[in-house]
């Protein structure tokens, strides 16, 4: 019984390339370092004004009223407080990535244009909201 | 843990939430300051669990305690300002930088 011959398949000599160091790090720890206290000075005011703005126009808003008739409701309203916490973010989160979506999509020019055309309706909706109680 | 009233808490204020005023806040204050994304989504939500932490501990006494219209007053004002800045002083500030 003739024995089958296996031939392996001839290994080319060990091209392997070393790889170098990349000097990237560096630069993007260098450019990082830049501007930084302006930028969390932006950030912080964006934070600032954002919070203050939706907290004063969420209070005694149909969605605290509904928190708090189903936490007194209730026995226990931590429950309900995580519920609505936990609501709150997911909308939120929706909101902000429509919101990039729209940044991506838009031409600076008309994003402007149409966060400006939504705020005044906000303030609008507000006013409705005052005008009623 | 309570899932049946956690779960009904969320779906309530989900529902409620959904294309309500403040997710249109968040829409927009994210398209004004596109360059802080976060930033608008760590104050929206700051603002509305501060605002449902206070639902909650204050309970039915919400209406004596907290001035509402007022608030509401000043917010939309705040919102007012935010939009006229965005809808006819941009230019300005694209030419200043």
């Amino acid at each position: 019984m003739p024995s089958p011959e296996i031939s392996l398949p001839s290994l080319p000599p060990s091209q392997l390339i070393e790889s170098e160091p990349s000097e990237s790090i560096a630069l993007e720890l260098e450019t990082s370092l830049g501007s930084a206290p302006t930028q969390s000075w932006e950030f912080w005011k964006v934070f600032g004004s954002t919070f203050v703005t939706i907290f004063l126009a969420e209070l005694g808003d149909k969605t605290q009223v509904a928190t708090l008739l189903m936490s007194a409701q209730s026995q226990n309203p931590w429950v309900v407080f995580a519920g609505a916490a936990s609501a709150l973010v997911a909308t939120s989160l929706v909101g902000v990535l429509v919101g990039r979506w729209l940044c991506t999509r838009l031409s600076p020019k008309t994003l402007e244009t149409a966060t400006g055309m939504i705020l005044l309706v906000i303030s609008a909706l507000l006013i409705w909201d005052v005008a009623r109680m | 843990m309570d899932w049946h009233l956690l779960g009904l808490s969320f779906i309530t204020v989900f529902l409620a939430e959904l294309g309500d005023k403040s997710q249109l806040a968040a829409i927009a204050l994210s398209g004004a300051n596109a360059k802080f994304p976060r930033a608008v989504f760590l104050g929206t939500i700051a603002a509305l669990i501060l605002a449902s932490f206070l639902g909650v501990i204050v309970g039915e006494g919400t209406a004596q305690v907290l001035p509402a219209r007022l608030a509401k007053e000043i917010a939309a004002a705040g919102f007012a300002i935010m939009a006229v800045r965005l809808l006819w002083f941009s230019q300005d500030s694209e030419s200043a930088e």
